[in-house]
């Protein structure tokens, strides 16, 4: 059953502080992070976070399709080196 | 991408195996689009032998093909493991900030200041952009970098280097 919507969505306090204060500082930095439960926010758009998946920080650029989703979701816990062929990167 | 890279192979796909009585083979395609594969022209093995490929259809995790030369099941069953390449040539030119895999993979990856920190081990996407995992002996664990401008400013294929700007990560616990 979805979270009813006078809850709003479920954000770790320490989530938001270390966003805040990312922001404000406008430096290009990763924002560590271990709460993977937290909700991704319209205010996290732009941010890049290091989320934890039980051995790294995996980077999550965050960009606005992802709100609503949780970020353990961009996190996968494991690991598949496929191989590389005709796989294509695109830089942002 | 350097001159002489352009001769260097790349793996598209193994022989899992024989599929009918025809000659027919299964192939696991490791390219992005599976059909792809038979799209670079002949395949090259590693001991040099050059295939035609033509799909014929799908079997569950890999298509049904037809290589040139491969009239009965016994050839085909022959070159169960052999993995498939095409030269690194072949493979459409990408527009701008667009890269391959392959030709990040191995790059020596450098700070800002020049101090090589290690090479690129691979690349991922786990859904929110692509990020790249750089590994060295100056490097106490593998360094994760978003593959954003801001992080990896350089990219330079000729001279086999890219150049980051590693961010100010918070160690601290939440």
């Amino acid at each position: 059953m979805a979270r009813s919507v006078w809850k709003g969505p479920f954000v770790d306090a320490h989530v938001l502080k270390k966003a805040a204060k990312a922001r404000e500082s406008g430096r290009n930095e990763v924002i560590k992070i271990w709460s993977r439960r937290s909700t991704i926010l319209p205010q996290f758009v732009g941010l890049t976070f290091g989320v934890y998946n039980g051995h790294k920080h995996i980077p999550v650029s965050v960009t606005e399709e992802m709100i609503g989703q949780k970020f353990g979701e961009y996190s996968p816990t494991r690991t598949f080196y496929g191989h590389a062929a005709d796989k294509k990167a695109k830089r942002r | 991408m350097a001159v002489g890279d352009r001769d260097r192979l790349i793996c598209v796909g193994a022989i899992a195996g024989a599929f009918g009585v025809r000659g027919e083979v299964r192939v696991k395609s490791f390219c992005a689009e599976p059909e792809a594969i038979a799209g670079y022209g002949p395949l090259v093995t590693e001991d040099g032998r050059r295939f035609a490929i033509t799909i014929r259809g799908t079997a569950p995790g890999a298509l049904v093909c037809r290589l040139s030369g491969v009239e009965t099941r016994e050839q085909a069953q022959a070159l169960k493991g052999t993995r498939l390449h095409v030269a690194r040539g072949r493979l459409p030119d990408l527009p701008e900030d667009e890269f391959y895999h392959a030709d990040l993979i191995g790059l020596t990856v450098q700070d800002t200041g020049g101090a090589v920190l290690g090479q690129v081990r691979a690349v991922h996407d786990h859904g929110a952009g692509d990020f790249l995992e750089i590994t060295g002996p100056a490097l106490a664990r593998p360094l994760l970098l978003p593959f954003t401008r801001a992080f990896v400013p350089t990219v330079d294929l000729a001279r086999g280097r890219i150049v980051v700007d590693p961010p100010q990560g918070s160690d601290e616990a939440p």
